[in-house]
C-alpha cells in the first residue's frame, strides 16, 4: 500500500484498519462463494441415494463367487465351503502384512463379502486357487480377502452390509433420511 | 520473498508489469462512475466463464439429453440451481453492463481518435458476445432455444445463390438437431477463448492510448493518479453496488430472463404461440421484422450492429469534450438511447397494426441518426466555433501542459 | 432539465418498457394468495398422487423427494409400491393407454408450473375455469378445447360448501406443482437473505475504503 499521500500518522493508521477490516470480510466472501462451485463437484444427491444394493444370495453355490455392483465399485461375495472357512482359520501364519482374524472379516462364516479392489492401486484381482490373484502387480488374497503376497499394503476392504435375512443381505449404509 | 522476486525480474518485466499497467497505471482523476463499466464486464466475463466451466462437468449436449441434464443440474447437484442461476443471469448482466459501457463512450466521444482501435476491438467483442449468448442459448434444448435457433438460422437463407446450403451445413441437418446442439456447445465453449484474447487486445490498445475522460480533453500529467488505491478501491465499491442488483435477480426472481416456454422441452413440431429472442436481442430483432423482406430485413439488422464501428468517421467534429460540450451531439445521443428502448419494447410484443408502423419509424430513425451525424456534427462544430467554446474547455485548452490542441477552423 | 435527471429519464423509460413488454400477457388470472406452507404443498401432494397420476407423469420428482415435504417413510412406502425410493414418479395408467384416450401424452406435470406464465396462479385459473353450458357441454374459459377432462368435476359443483372444499384442493395442488417446478425456490430465498445481508455489509465497507482513500487527494 502506498501510504506516501497520507501525512497523518493517526490517519494512516485508521485507514490500514478499515483496509484490513474490508479484506479481511471480502477474503470470507471470496472463500464463502466457492464452496458452491468446489461442492458441486461432489457426488450429487441421485448417486447417493443409489449408495446401497440389495443382493440374493441363494443363487450362489457353496463354494461359488459372485461380483457384485456397489456404488459402482465391483463386491465380491464367496459363498464358502467348511474346507475354505477351516483353512483360513487354522493356517494365519502366512498372514503377515496386514494381521487379522476371519472371524473378525465375516458376520456368517459361509458368507464372505469383500470389495473387489486391490489395495495397491485399484485393480479387479481375478479369481485362483484358494484366493484372488490382482493382474496388475501380482498381489494374492487368500479366501478371507487377507494379502498374502505382492505389493497391496492391506487386505480386501469390507464394505458395510446387514442380512435382511438368511438369504438377502444390504450392502452400503441405509443413509437416514428424514 | 524479495530474492525470488528479484529472480524472477531479472527474466520477466513482473514488477515493472505490475508497478506501469496495474497499480501504477495513471488514471484521470475525474472518471465518473460511468467509467466502472469496463472492469465490471471483465468481471461478469470471469464469472461466466467459472460458472460455466463447472455446469459443463454436469451439462450433456446431446438432443435426448439436454433438457434432462439441466433439470438434474437444478436437482439433483450439490448447488447445481445456483451456479446455472448465475450463469443465465450472468448473461443478462453482461449485455446490461456492455450496453452501459458503450453508452458511456458514445455519450463522452470515447470513440474518437486517439481510441478508434478500442472502439473497434470493442466492437469485436460486442459481435462474439452476441454470437456466444446466441449459441449457449440453444443449450437448454426447451422450446425457445430450439425455435429460436430455427428462426436466427434460417436468417442465412437470405444469402445469395447458396442460401439453403449455408443453413444446412450450419445446422449439420436440414432442420436443428442433435448436430446442430453438439456444434454449438462446441462453439459456446470456444467462443470465450477468442473474447479473452480480445480483451487483452482492447487492454493492451488502453494501456497504450490511456483512460478517456469525462472532459473529453486528455489531462495534463498532474491531473492523473495511479490505479491504486485510488480506483480499484471505487471499482470494487461500484463491483459491490452490482453484486446486490445481481445477486437479488439470482435469489429472488431467476427466471425473469428465462421465457416459460423453455421449461417445455424442444418440440420439433410445435413452435410456440409467441416466440421471442433473449432481451438484448430485442431492438435488433424489431428492426429486422421492420423491413418487409429477408434480405433486406438481414442486412440492417446486421447493420444495425456493426454501424458503430463507423462512428470514428461518422463524427466528423474536431470540438473537444464529448456530449457534455456539444449540446447538439448531446441531443442526438438522448434520441438515440430512447429509440433503442422503443424498438426493445417493439420486439418483445407481437407485431400489430400501428406498433408495425412505430417499429419502422424507429428503424428509420435509428438508421438515419447516424447517416445524418456527419453533417449534423461539421455544422455543429462551425456554430460552436462562432459561438465560442465553453470557458470550461478554452481553460483546459489552454492550460500549458495538455496535450490537445483545437483550432477552430474559421 | 440537468444531465443527471436527462440520463435517469432515459434509463428509467428504457427499463420501463423493457419489463413492461415481459409483463404483458393476454389471458387474466385468478388473484389468488397461494399459502406455500409444507402441510399444503403435502396435501396438494397428496391430492395429485390420486388424482393427477392417473394419467401425469412427476418425472423429474422421485420418490425419496416426497420425503422433504413432510411425508414419512410409511406414506412413501405406501405410494411407491416395489419401485425403488430413486425412481421418478410414473403416471399409474401406461403412457400408451392415456395417449389413446386423450389423442395425445398427457404432459409431465414436474415442470408445468414453470413452463406457465403465472405459475401456480395459471394452474388454479386453469383448473376453476370449467364450466358447462346449456347443452351440458363442459370446457375450459382459459384453454378452449382442452383436452383434459375436468379433473375435480368443477363444472358440476353443487353447493357452497362443496365449492370452497374444491378450492381448497385446487389451491394446494397449485401449489404443490409450484414446488414439484421449483424444489430449491425456499433454498434459494434463504440463501439469498444472507447473500444480500453480507453484500451490503461490504458494500458499505468498500465504500468507506474509498472514500477514506479519495480524501487523501487534493
Ligand atoms: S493393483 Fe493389484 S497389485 Fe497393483
Amino acid at each position: 500500500m502506498s501510504d506516501e499521500d497520507s501525512k497523518d500518522p493517526k490517519e494512516s493508521g485508521r485507514r490500514h484498519f478499515l483496509e484490513t477490516v474490508t479484506g479481511v470480510v471480502a477474503g470470507a466472501g471470496v472463500c464463502g462463494a466457492a464452496w458452491p462451485f468446489i461442492s458441486s463437484m461432489n457426488p450429487t444427491t441421485d448417486v447417493l441415494a443409489k449408495s446401497t444394493s440389495e443382493v440374493e444370495l441363494g443363487d450362489i453355490a457353496v463354494g461359488e463367487t459372485k461380483t457384485v455392483d456397489w456404488q459402482g465399485k465391483p463386491v465380491f461375495i464367496l459363498h464358502r465351503t467348511p474346507e475354505q472357512i477351516s483353512e483360513v482359520r487354522n493356517d494365519q501364519s502366512a498372514q503377515t502384512k496386514d494381521p487379522e482374524q476371519d472371524e473378525k472379516r465375516v458376520q456368517k462364516p459361509q458368507w464372505l463379502v469383500v470389495v473387489g479392489l486391490c489395495t495397491h492401486l485399484g485393480c479387479v484381482p481375478l479369481r485362483k486357487d484358494k484366493g484372488w490373484l490382482c493382474p496388475c502387480h501380482g498381489s494374492f488374497y487368500d479366501d478371507s480377502g487377507r494379502v498374502l503376497r505382492g505389493p497391496a499394503p492391506k487386505n480386501l476392504i469390507l464394505p458395510p452390509y446387514e442380512f435382511l435375512s438368511d438369504n438377502k443381505i444390504l450392502i452400503g449404509k441405509v443413509e437416514e433420511q428424514s | 520473498m524479495s530474492k525470488l522476486l528479484n529472480w524472477v525480474d531479472a527474466r520477466f518485466p513482473l514488477s515493472e508489469f505490475v508497478k506501469q499497467d496495474l497499480t501504477g497505471y495513471p488514471t484521470p482523476r475525474n472518471l465518473s462512475y460511468w467509467w466502472n463499466f469496463g472492469f465490471l464486464a471483465g468481471f461478469v466475463l470471469v464469472l461466466q466463464v467459472v460458472s460455466g466451466l463447472f455446469l459443463a462437468m454436469h451439462y450433456k449436449p446431446d438432443a435426448s439429453l439436454a433438457f434432462e441434464s439441466i433439470e438434474h443440474i437444478m436437482r439433483e447437484v450439490n448447488y447445481g440451481w445456483l451456479i446455472r442461476y448465475i450463469h443465465s443471469t450472468g448473461a443478462s448482466a453482461f449485455f446490461a453492463v456492455i450496453f452501459i459501457h458503450m453508452a458511456r463512450t458514445l455519450y463522452y466521444g470515447s470513440y474518437r481518435a486517439p481510441r478508434e482501435l478500442m472502439w473497434w476491438t470493442g466492437q469485436g467483442l460486442l459481435l462474439l458476445l452476441m454470437a456466444t449468448a446466441f449459441f449457449g442459448y440453444l443449450l437448454p434444448w426447451g422450446q425457445m432455444s430450439y425455435w429460436g435457433a430455427q428462426v436466427i438460422t434460417n436468417l442465412f437463407r437470405a444469402t445469395p445463390f447458396f442460401g439453403d446450403e449455408i443453413v444446412i451445413w450450419l445446422r449439420g441437418g436440414f432442420s436443428i438437431g442433435d448436430a446442430t446442439l453438439t456444434r454449438f456447445f462446441v462453439l459456446h465453449y470456444f467462443f470465450p477463448f477468442l473474447i479473452i484474447g480480445l480483451v487483452l487486445i482492447h487492454l493492451v490498445a488502453l494501456h497504450t492510448v490511456k483512460s478517456s475522460n469525462p472532459s473529453g480533453i486528455n489531462l495534463a500529467a498532474k491531473d492523473n493518479i495511479p490505479f491504486h488505491p485510488y480506483f480499484t478501491a471505487k471499482d470494487l465499491y461500484g463491483l459491490g453496488v452490482f453484486l446486490i442488483v445481481f445477486c437479488f435477480f439470482v435469489f429472488f426472481s431467476p427466471e425473469f430472463f428465462i421465457e416459460a416456454d423453455n421449461n417445455i422441452p424442444a418440440n420439433p413440431l410445435k413452435t410456440p404461440a409467441h416466440i421471442v429472442p433473449e432481451w438484448y436481442f430485442l431492438p435488433f430483432y424489431a428492426i429486422l421484422r421492420s423491413i418487409p423482406d429477408l434480405l433486406g430485413g438481414v442486412v440492417a439488422m446486421g447493420l444495425s450492429v456493426v454501424i458503430f464501428a463507423a462512428m470514428p468517421f461518422l463524427d466528423r467534429s474536431h470540438i473537444p469534450g464529448g456530449a457534455r460540450y456539444r449540446p447538439v451531439y448531446r441531443i442526438l445521443f438522448y434520441i438515440f438511447v430512447l429509440d433503442f428502448a422503443v424498438l426493445t419494447y417493439v420486439g418483445a410484443v407481437p407485431p400489430s397494426g400501428s406498433l408495425v408502423v412505430i417499429g419502422q419509424v424507429a428503424t428509420f430513425i435509428y438508421f438515419a441518426l447516424f447517416a445524418l451525424l456527419p453533417f449534423i456534427s461539421k455544422a455543429e462544430e462551425k456554430w460552436l466555433c462562432k459561438r465560442g467554446l465553453p470557458a470550461e474547455v478554452e481553460e483546459l485548452l489552454k492550460s500549458k501542459s495538455s496535450p490537445d490542441k483545437f483550432n477552430c477552423p474559421l | 432539465m440537468n444531465q443527471k435527471t436527462m440520463t435517469f429519464l432515459l434509463f428509467g423509460s428504457f427499463l420501463f418498457l423493457t419489463a413492461n413488454s415481459r409483463a404483458s400477457s393476454d389471458v387474466s388470472l385468478a388473484e389468488v394468495d397461494f399459502d406455500h406452507s409444507v402441510e399444503n404443498i403435502k396435501s396438494g401432494a397428496q391430492v395429485a398422487m390420486d388424482v393427477c397420476r392417473l394419467c401425469h407423469e412427476f418425472k423429474y420428482i422421485k420418490y425419496r423427494n416426497l420425503l422433504e415435504i413432510g411425508f414419512n417413510k410409511d406414506e412413501v412406502d405406501v405410494l411407491r409400491g416395489d419401485m425403488p425410493l430413486n425412481t421418478s414418479i410414473l403416471s399409474t395408467t401406461k403412457p400408451e393407454i392415456a395417449s389413446k384416450l386423450f389423442g395425445m401424452m398427457p404432459p409431465d406435470l414436474s415442470l408445468m408450473a414453470k413452463a406457465r406464465r403465472g405459475g401456480a396462479r395459471y394452474i388454479y385459473t386453469l383448473l376453476t375455469s370449467y364450466s358447462m353450458d346449456a347443452e351440458e357441454h363442459v370446457d375450459n374459459k382459459l384453454f378452449p378445447g382442452i383436452k383434459m377432462p375436468d379433473p375435480f368435476a368443477y363444472a358440476i359443483r353443487t353447493d357452497d360448501v362443496r365449492q370452497k372444499e374444491l378450492d381448497q384442493r385446487i389451491e394446494n395442488v397449485s401449489v404443490f406443482l409450484q414446488w414439484t417446478s421449483d424444489p430449491k425456490a425456499k433454498e434459494r430465498r434463504r440463501t439469498g437473505y444472507y447473500v444480500i445481508a453480507y453484500l451490503i455489509v461490504l458494500t458499505f465497507l468498500f465504500y468507506l475504503l474509498k472514500r477514506k482513500v479519495w480524501r487523501t487527494l487534493k
